[in-house]
């Protein structure tokens, strides 16, 4: 199986592709990249042929492509691909920076007959997989109210460039929990109150977000997304969630399997990740899902709309200081 | 020596009779509770008059200092009693269950020009004040997003009453306007609050209650209060900052933790987090009061500050309802 990579301008992209070169009979067979030495050192690293144009890469029809360009390239690259006839693309989140052409890449996907997925790896922690194994089996009975998180770290580079990344804190750090919470409750945002701001760097963009988001099925939970992890922090971020129950609360924290390291090396603390991969079930998930036509990727290009509309809907309440009903 | 009556002989008058004990020049004379055998168990054990009507407690002329340790409603008519019998008032948090009754008993001291004080304690707790002294130290730079949690269960007291929203205002107005008034101490005043929570959903004793807060700095802070947790009373602060971040949780930073085998099985049963400190937080806020009395100067916790705690509280519950965030000031 040829999988192309369409832009490793999002770190992930890295992962990904490691991940696919774990895999028995899947290789990278081309990789496009903005910057031709950035690019051309990703081949040696992770196989394949460089590409300067995305769509010569497109041309060699690979059986799949992964795109990970900066969030406002989604659609150029997504719609490319489904109009040179692949098949299975799987998209960085968020979708793209707006609705409009959101939904543009849905239709063309489905036009096009391609399957178009969105990379949501949260689904595929362990821990987050067991919880929704608990819920399911009614583990703390309806589910009243969530508190979560997505902290992180100020990623810089075009993260926090508007007209490529289409907003800060709140664009990057709302689909991942949006999206499990979706996916656990099978439920839909219908409203979001926000407060946002920038408020940790001297920049144009907001750094700071905490949103309150209404589902359809009553359930209120509040995100908080901000970039608020310090230099000092002894890890990048967290992904967290506490599930208030009729019956009990489950606790959710993502990345808590770490070993609590102090090493004179880098004079301050670092929590060492010890858990499983993410990325790597994510990966041979899309895999299955290009090796088997029965199998479709559980994760669509609407998973990818829902969760954006919320952060759209943020940014708007966080203007007008209102709730922002999602129709 | 001040000569002081506790009117409500429930957990926090037992305990505040306790903390009364062990500060110099302070000395609980009588005790009343409706239910006169709570009354006598607090009073026997000072040696203090026992009553089942507060009103004979604030009619007693050697009384200098009365302490308010009822439910919420029943803490205005009490106070403008005390006030307007010219004795100091200590009354247990929050001040009121309205902003009208809350100004009304700022007012009736004021008038009165007696020391009036309000139990927002966790300006006494430890942690929270040498939080506050990070904060203010400048260790995490600007503040910039702040969170906190008060988890517990839900709470048991005379007739109920905390399952009673109107009476005592559910985990909002109850338990997490320790917070408010925290956050209020370390960030100032408040721009608006939006919050949800389970206050008016009818399912019955249970509350949770997720709030936010912006503050006029800037600063967004998230307030959870739960009666929903089965475990058992925990806390959480984290401050973020641009030089900085700090975090609390009463689950880890507990020196002592003392594990029994339950009986039946022979397992591990319930762990129990301790926190031993030489003086207890309520020691020190009773004592700061006392001294207020005896050297004639404005307690640190005013009645204003009561005032605003309770009305970001309110402005939450009534969010809650309305579904829309609240300016202030509301009044």
């Amino acid at each position: 199986m040829k999988i192309g990579m369409i832009s490793f301008a999002h770190m992930h992209a890295s992962s990904y592709a490691a991940c696919l070169n774990e895999l028995d009979g899947v290789e990278i067979a081309g990789i496009y990249n903005e910057n031709k030495n950035v690019g051309q050192s990703l081949t040696q690293k992770f196989g394949g042929k460089f590409y300067s144009n995305y769509n010569d890469l497109l041309a060699e029809s690979p059986d799949a492509v992964i795109i990970c360009s900066a969030n406002s390239d989604h659609k150029e690259h997504v719609i490319a691909a489904a109009k040179a006839g692949c098949k299975h693309i799987l998209c960085e989140k968020p979708i793209s920076t707006n609705i409009e052409d959101a939904k543009e890449m849905i239709d063309q996907c489905d036009e096009n007959g391609a399957k178009l997925g969105i990379a949501f790896p949260c689904r595929y922690i362990p821990a987050v997989m067991e919880a929704r194994k608990s819920l399911e089996e009614n583990a703390i009975g309806k589910i009243l109210a969530a508190k979560t998180t997505n902290h992180g770290t100020m990623p810089g580079g075009w993260f926090v460039q508007k007209e490529k990344s289409g907003g800060g804190a709140v664009m990057d750090h709302t689909p991942h929990v949006v999206d499990l919470l979706r996916w656990f409750m099978d439920s839909d945002p219908v409203e979001v109150y926000a407060e946002s701001g920038t408020l940790f760097y001297d920049m144009d963009i907001d750094d700071a977000g905490l949103l309150t988001i209404q589902f359809d099925n009553g359930v209120f939970a509040t995100l908080d997304t901000s970039w608020s992890r310090t230099k000092s922090f002894p890890t990048w971020g967290d992904v967290t969630m506490e599930l208030i129950g009729m019956e009990g609360v489950i606790s959710i924290d993502a990345f808590a399997q770490d070993i609590d390291l102090y090493s004179d090396i880098n004079v301050k603390a670092s929590w060492e990740y010890w858990g499983d991969n993410m990325d790597s079930g994510l990966i041979k998930d899309f895999i299955t899902s290009v090796e088997d036509p029965d199998k479709n990727f559980p994760i669509t290009g609407e998973d990818g709309l829902k969760a954006l509309e919320v952060a759209i809907a943020a940014y708007k309440s966080a203007e007008v200081n209102k709730p922002v009903k999602i129709s | 020596m001040l000569k002081i009556g506790i009117i409500g002989a429930g957990t926090m008058g037992g305990m505040h009779a306790d903390c009364f004990s062990e500060i110099d020049g302070a000395e609980v004379i009588a005790v009343a509770d409706a239910r006169e055998e709570a009354a006598k168990n607090v009073a026997s054990k000072y040696s203090a008059r026992t009553f089942t009507n507060g009103d004979d407690i604030i009619a007693l002329d050697d009384v200098d200092i009365v302490d308010i340790c009822l439910p919420t409603p029943f803490h205005k008519e009490n106070v403008l009693k005390v006030a307007a019998a010219g004795k100091h008032v200590f009354c247990e948090k929050p001040i009121a269950r309205n902003l009208q009754d809350g100004k009304e008993m700022i007012d009736a001291c004021n008038k009165a020009g007696v020391k009036f004080m309000v139990g927002h304690v966790l300006r006494y707790f430890h942690e929270f004040s040498a939080a506050k002294n990070l904060i203010d130290s400048g260790a995490v730079g600007k503040p910039g997003v702040v969170r906190t949690t008060r988890a517990a269960g839900h709470p048991q007291g005379w007739s109920n009453w905390y399952a009673n929203m109107e009476m005592a205002g559910g985990v909002v107005l109850d338990m997490i306007i320790h917070d408010f008034d925290f956050l209020r101490w370390c960030f100032g005043e408040v721009e608006r609050v939006y919050a949800k929570g389970l206050a008016y959903s009818g399912i019955p004793n249970v509350d949770y209650a997720l709030v936010t807060i912006r503050f006029k700095s800037g600063v967004i802070a998230h307030v959870e209060g739960s009666w929903a947790h089965p475990r058992g009373f925990f806390v959480t602060l984290e401050v973020a900052g641009d030089g900085g971040l700090f975090e609390f949780d009463s689950r880890t930073s507990s020196p002592l933790k003392v594990s029994k085998k339950s009986s039946d099985s022979g397992e591990g049963g319930v762990e129990v987090p301790q926190n031993p400190v030489n003086e207890s937080p309520y020691t020190m806020e009773l004592r700061h009061f006392i001294q207020s009395v005896a050297e004639d100067k404005e307690p640190e916790v005013t009645g204003e500050d009561a005032l605003r705690a309770l009305e970001i509280a309110l402005a939450a519950l009534q969010s809650i309802k309305t579904g829309e965030p609240m300016q202030f000031p509301l009044i």
